[in-house]
């Protein structure tokens, strides 16, 4: 137990500096955008009459002093600091003075909803038909769901999801293709909502899901493939013991370890968003937020958006390794 | 605890986070309003071409940078201002009188305007609505910089008085017989500010105005928090606003919809989700004109598009020495096959303009067609020779190119032509553009040109990340490429934001040309071309001189304009000729064509739209703020 404390102590050091790290890294890297947000702000209002230069001048000047950005890096960098351990990002500066981390509260739900469900599932049944594949190798099914996993995982993502836009938005119009709920649904907890949510999830989760599955199929299927020529898969065979119970208990049972793994990581990556697919489904959540905080130069809510998913995976490494010498009976804290 | 009770435990531990998570979520819903139903027949819903908000919740759109969109209707339906003007005829002209109840009127020296305002009107609260708005929004915005109006206000304004409840007096800074057209609204202006709801707050700049109180005939029934859609909802008494001298709008419900893809665009009016459409694809036009019985675009066949009173054109940054010279600028306008950039760009679905004019609204009477002899006759001296370098036959020409594909949709009538294709352009000239750039001093060594320092001709061409115009900047660059001119396009997210007003560029695909479209008057964008505002290299270019380009005859033409009355046509068209002559002489851009925007509409719930060819009332493309006279005019489809 001693060891174990120490290890964890050991890890949870790691977790910090990590976390620092990858945080002040994604303040600098958020202040190299060449996109000034003071500077787009100044193009989109001038454009709409004529500015002397001193009224540009002065407009600038306000702007600047408005988001904060009239002290040098290094302040604003020891400002980010504090702010930080309390969660603070300061006003977002596209949506203005409303704080950051507002409108990361507000995109997350979506994101988190779409990609838990999505990876779940995909982690499921791709790792079940993965673990039959490697051990049922003569089954001409799972021989044909192999070949179909191998021909759809290099399939690029989002080609996959238009396919799903044109088939179902356009060819056979049934279900929803952009938007994250119906217009005339109030969005509180209520029967009708989460229909609705669901309703407009199915093609993204859909699409998400179709390609994530051939991954977790193929690996599981190569993991489960070496672990059937184990001795202890030979003796319990010739022991006379159940098929299912061999594969489910012995088999897969070994070969989650890594898979687990994975499935961590994933779920930690989720706080960073799912790009392309809030694109393509115009899906609110972290994704195209942090694509608009790009864009327009927002440094402060790309910046939280950074160090949510930064925290996150650091977060959900740091939770592996703790669970690992639990769940895991081979490795052992030292 | 062994593993499997650890596992069970842990994950219960994941579900019940994940449940606070969605708790917290439910609690910031709480305050979302209740579900309406809206009746296909009494709802119009329109296209917001900009992504979805950022900041849904927000309506106080006088903050700069506050995230609210400007297409969401905010704009549209429920903000009003003193007058309006339409790039296309209007419903009785283009000019509106909106909160006031005539024309500006000016002192003999323009350096005052009165406005009398109209009596009756009501701010959808119920309060009415008087001089004291109007005069709390200029004070209280040049005494908050930093929001929209604060500048161009502090900069023109000297006092502003209300001698009653229903006249407003500026006293100006100086001499400007444009300062009206700050509360002039073609897409944008400074709109009038609730009085009564602003001084309750004690910093405006941070105040939400959420629910928006306006004087426009709809106020906000419901909004997706995130940004996606807004419903606006007709007032019970939209008689008490200043658009009710036009008619009753007649959809009780307006939904603006932000749908970014172009596709998905298309595809929801075909499943009869969307009325109106901003803006498509050149291809997604033609599908939508060949799929959907319903739908068409502005006019009734090929090239569908609306022209906007805005000018693509390249633009070559003036202060660059490469670009100082008009014979180098000339030289590279006459290396241009117009016929392939028309085609490169809109697939021939293309207005072109050889002048620094969209051909668009009442511009191709007022101009366009009165300068064609001018045109026809101009003469260029090369050095070597003289060439009359105007073909008045390409609008002709492209029709006949795009007839085999587009059959009978093509106009076949010269006017129709004009108006469709435009009247011509500059010819491809290589040698014209080779003798042009001799004489400025250039050297042709193998294939490539050398200018008269030595160095290889080679720039870099800035253009949009997508669209016609990307294609437009692409297609430009090779053709320059392929007449020996080192040019290569490169493409940039924010051109408007950033490169244009900073001269970060050689030369640019963009518009510093754009017009009120229904009006001959050209200080839209021509007033900030003084050479007053001409920025030094590396600071900031104010709107819309991205050329930065001056010119002594130039200040004169725009010196004359600011005492000369907004009203007096001739007057403003023979500044108007002054300077489309003195542009094609320098040639300080290459004016391409006008910017052609594929807005769709649906004629399945509602009609009463308005058309190129028989009721050309107001422009269709409907995030702009004058779109509202549309809904005065619709009535339910059967």
């Amino acid at each position: 137990m001693k060891a174990y404390f120490f290890f964890a102590l050991k890890r949870l050091i790691q977790l910090i500096c990590v976390i620092f790290a990858g945080c002040s890294i994604a303040f600098f890297v958020s202040h190299l955008s060449p996109i000034s947000p003071v500077e787009s702000i100044i193009g989109r209002v001038s454009g709409q009459s004529s500015y002397s230069p001193e009224a540009i001048e002065n407009l600038r000047a306000a702007l600047t002093e408005m988001f904060g950005l009239d002290v040098p890096l290094h302040e604003q960098y020891f400002n980010f600091l504090r702010r930080l351990a309390v969660g603070d990002f300061g006003p977002s500066l596209l949506a203005f003075p409303r704080p950051a981390i507002e409108l990361v509260m507000l995109a997350l739900p979506w994101t988190f909803g779409l990609l838990t469900v999505s990876t779940l599932l995909t982690w499921l049944i791709g790792n079940v038909a993965g673990g039959l594949a490697g051990y049922y190798q003569n089954s001409r099914l799972l021989k044909a769901l192999g070949i179909l996993a191998i021909a759809i995982q290099p399939i690029p993502y989002y080609i996959v999801a238009f396919m799903m836009v044109i088939i179902f938005g356009f060819f056979w119009p049934v279900l929803p293709i952009s938007g994250g709920f119906a217009m005339n649904v109030r969005q509180a907890w209520t029967p009708e909502f989460v229909l609705s949510v669901l309703h407009y999830a199915i093609l993204p989760a859909a699409s998400l899901t179709i390609v994530g599955i051939g991954t977790w199929f193929l690996g599981m299927r190569a993991l489960v493939s070496n672990i059937v020529t184990e001795d202890y898969v030979t003796f319990a065979e010739l022991g006379g013991v159940k098929r299912n119970r061999i594969v489910f208990s012995y088999v897969m049972r070994n070969a989650m370890v890594p898979q687990l793994t994975s499935l961590a990581m994933t779920l930690g990556a989720i706080f960073s968003g799912t790009i392309i697919t809030e694109q393509v489904f115009s899906y609110p959540g972290l994704g195209s937020l942090l694509v608009t905080a790009v864009n327009r130069g927002d440094s402060a809510t790309t910046l939280a958006v950074s160090c949510i998913a930064v925290i996150a995976v650091a977060s959900a490494i740091f939770i592996i390794d703790l669970l690992h010498p639990l769940v895991d009976p081979r490795v052992r804290a030292e | 605890m062994d593993r499997r009770g650890f596992l069970l435990g842990t994950t219960a531990i994941g579900a019940l986070l994940a449940a606070g998570t969605s708790l917290a979520f439910a609690q910031d819903d709480a305050a979302t309003p209740p579900l309406t139903d809206f009746p296909r027949n009494e709802t119009l819903i329109i296209n917001n071409p900009e992504n979805p908000s950022t900041n849904p919740s927000n309506f106080n759109m006088w903050v700069a940078g506050n995230g609210s969109s400007w297409s969401n209707g905010l704009h549209q339906l429920v903000l009003d201002t003193l007058w309006f003007i339409d790039p296309d005829n209007g419903l009785d002209g283009s000019m509106y009188n909106e909160l006031a109840t005539g024309p500006w009127e000016y002192n003999a020296d323009f350096t005052e305007m009165v406005v009398k305002l109209r009596q009756g009107i009501m701010w959808s609260d119920g309060v009415e609505f008087t001089a004291a708005d109007v005069k709390y929004t200029v004070e209280t915005q040049i005494a908050n910089p930093g929001m929209v109006w604060s500048a161009p206000f502090a900069d023109a304004i000297e006092s502003v008085d209300t001698p009653d409840d229903y006249t407003v007096h500026f006293k100006l800074k100086k001499p400007n017989a444009r300062f009206h057209s700050l509360f002039t609204v073609r897409w944008n202006g400074a709109w009038i500010m609730p009085k009564h709801i602003f001084e309750q707050q004690a910093d405006v700049k941070a105040f939400d105005f959420n629910p928006p109180v306006g004087l426009g005939p709809y106020t906000l029934n419901s909004f997706d928090p995130n940004g996606g859609w807004y419903i606006w909802e007709k007032r019970a008494d939209w008689d008490k606003t200043a658009m009710a001298e036009w008619g009753e709008p007649a959809p009780k419900f307006v939904i603006y919809r932000s749908i970014p893809n172009n596709d998905k665009r298309l595809i929801e009016m075909v499943n009869g989700d969307l009325d109106m459409i901003h803006d498509l694809s050149p291809e997604g036009m033609f599908a939508l004109a060949n799929q959907d019985p319903t739908a068409r675009g502005w006019f009734p066949g090929f090239p569908y598009a609306h022209p906007d009173p805005t000018l693509p054109m390249v633009i070559f940054n003036t202060q660059n020495p490469m670009f100082q010279d008009n014979r180098v600028r000339w030289a590279l306008a006459l290396m241009l096959d117009p016929l392939e950039m028309s085609m490169a760009s809109y697939r021939g679905a293309a207005t072109l303009s050889a002048i620094a004019m969209p051909p668009t609204g009442t511009h191709t009477d007022d101009y366009h067609g009165p300068l064609q002899d001018y045109l026809i006759g101009y003469e260029l001296n090369t050095g070597k020779q003289t060439i009359k370098p105007y073909d008045p036959t390409v609008g002709q020409r492209i029709a006949d190119m795009v007839r085999p594909q587009f059959g009978e949709s093509v106009p076949t009538e010269e006017a129709a032509i004009h108006k469709s294709f435009g009247f011509g352009w500059w010819k491809q000239d290589l040698a014209a553009a080779g003798e042009l750039l001799e004489a400025a001093g250039f050297t042709k060594q193998g294939d490539q040109w050398i200018m008269a320092d030595g160095q290889p001709f080679k720039f870099t061409l800035k253009t949009f990340p997508d669209g016609v115009i990307n294609r437009l900047g692409t297609d430009i660059a090779q053709q320059w490429a392929r007449a020996g001119v080192q040019a290569t396009a490169e493409t940039v997210p924010d051109i408007f934001g950033n490169e244009l007003p900073l001269g970060d560029y050689e030369a640019a695909m963009g518009w510093s040309i754009e017009t009120w479209g229904g009006n001959p008057d050209l200080s839209f964008f021509l007033d900030s071309w003084h050479s007053d505002y001409v920025a030094e290299p590396g600071e900031r270019q104010t709107a819309r001189n991205w050329q930065r380009w001056s010119n002594p005859k130039l200040d004169e033409i725009i010196e004359t304009m600011r005492v000369t009355e907004f009203t007096d046509h001739d007057a403003n068209v023979a500044l108007g000729n002054d300077f489309i002559k003195l542009m094609v002489d320098e040639m300080p851009v290459i004016p391409v064509m006008s910017f052609n925007v594929f807005s769709a509409y649906d004629t399945r719930y509602w009609t009463g739209f308005p058309t190129a060819e028989a009721n050309p009332y107001a422009n269709i493309v409907n995030n702009w703020a004058n779109s509202k006279y549309i809904l005065t005019q619709l009535k339910p489809a059967g």
